[in-house]
């Protein structure tokens, strides 16, 4: 299979480049995979999990939320607001966050900016949580 | 001659105690810059590649749907100003003041957006109209307060109270030298460079799903409080690298006062022993 460069970079650090085969991401739209030689494209990227089929067929995973995604020339490059590989993902502190974003919203007083921001916490956590290890609760499939 | 030893001996001594607090700062200057530039340097990449896929798309966009993305004639300006919150840095906030009034120069209609305890004082001083105060603390400045400033901006972008945003911080180059920089933020058309330029040539099409505005309505809010956040690091660890290397100089120079000072004392003590002397010679003889 042709492979092309992906560049992955974050806010917090150069993360990723190198030769891919695939990356299937969620956007604002809906899943979107793309392979090499894809035509000129830009979109926004939603919250979910992302699957980078390396060059040699390796599938690796990552939490991908935020940023945008754009293929300009046959270069594609994703810019997540974060981006966290599927072993590097804390756990305990995703759980903690779900735990603290749910009891939050609990609170029916709870006023509309608050709430979209305990929801928006509590959804993140939970792609934290998808993308770890094997369990697929809230993965791709 | 015991008058002046004895004022020249205190001169030594506050001398010496200045020289104390600037060599502390320099220290801890030095210590927190060595984190404050890793962190400016991880999140360097992301707005050099940030910024050079929006210039692409910039120049390559015909598509002027979203209201982030095309040109205005609105001439209202909105300056982010990101300073210190505290002096005794060098030069590194009244170059930036400098830099901006160089910058502005034949504007009439700008507001500021100050980060920085500096930033807010100087504006106010200057009756410039500010935008808000709330950001007053660049140190304490974190990610969702970029999320929360960059979706300020947008909000009175696109209610039209602004035409143009312009940001202006301190690039880091080295430990020992930071310059001001200006970049512009929106509308991504002031993004344009001529290189780009298709003279009647066939236009390169970009594929927006589901269309451009949501695209931009969703990114330019995350390109904001990412070049931001980005920025505010790497404005923060220039801070720090002028302080440090300000400081440095001044306990360099409080060095060589007290070198001066304890030469001059000396020299007062051993004229004051050798008049002595010849007082009791003189006695003596006579």
């Amino acid at each position: 299979m042709s492979t092309y460069h992906l560049q992955v970079v974050s806010m917090d650090g150069d993360v990723f480049e190198g030769e891919v085969q695939k990356i299937l991401l969620r956007t604002i739209d809906g899943d979107v995979e793309i392979l090499a030689r894809h035509t000129d494209y830009c979109t926004a990227i939603g919250m979910g999990t992302a699957r980078v089929t390396m060059e040699d067929g390796t599938v690796r995973k990552a939490a991908c939320i935020g940023g945008m995604l754009s293929v300009l020339n046959g270069a594609v490059r994703v810019l997540p607001t974060t981006w966290e590989w599927s072993e590097e993902i804390d756990i305990e502190r995703a759980k903690a966050a779900k735990a603290k974003a749910e009891e939050r919203l609990k609170d029916q007083q709870l006023d509309k900016e608050a709430r979209i921001r305990a929801e928006a916490k509590l959804y993140r956590a939970l792609v934290r949580i998808g993308t770890h290890g094997q369990n697929e609760k809230f993965g791709n499939e | 001659m015991a008058g002046s030893m004895k004022a020249v001996k205190l001169r030594i001594k506050s001398v010496q105690s200045t020289m104390q607090i600037t060599k502390a700062m320099q220290l801890v200057a030095a210590s927190k810059l060595r984190k404050a530039k890793e962190r400016a340097d991880a999140s360097k990449p992301y707005l050099e590649t940030m910024l050079s896929t929006l210039t692409d798309i910039a120049n390559s966009n015909n598509d002027f749907q979203s209201p982030f993305t095309k040109a205005t004639d609105n001439d209202k300006w909105l300056y982010v100003v990101i300073a210190g919150d505290r002096g005794l840095a060098g030069g590194y906030n009244s170059n930036l003041f400098k830099f901006m009034e160089h910058e502005t120069k034949g504007r009439s209609d700008i507001t500021v957006l100050p980060i920085g305890k500096k930033s807010v004082e100087y504006f106010k001083h200057r009756h410039v109209p500010l935008f808000t105060e709330e950001y007053a603390e660049v140190a304490k400045v974190n990610v969702s307060d970029c999320f929360q400033i960059a979706k300020l901006i947008c909000d009175a972008y696109s209610s039209g109270k602004f035409g143009h945003i312009f940001l202006c911080y301190t690039n880091f180059i080295s430990m020992l030298s930071q310059v001001p920089t200006a970049s512009s933020l929106l509308p991504l058309s002031d993004l344009k460079t001529n290189e780009g330029k298709t003279d009647g040539k066939a236009r390169e099409l970009i594929l927006y799903e589901p269309d451009s505005e949501t695209v931009f309505n969703a990114v330019v809010p995350e390109y904001l409080a990412g070049i931001l956040y980005t920025s505010i690091n790497i404005s923060y660890a220039s801070e720090l690298a002028a302080r440090r290397t300000a400081m440095e100089a001044a306990t360099d120079n409080a060095e060589e006062m007290i070198e001066t000072l304890s030469l001059n004392y000396n020299r007062a003590r051993q004229a004051s022993i050798t008049q002595e002397i010849t007082e009791i010679v003189a006695g003596a003889e006579s």
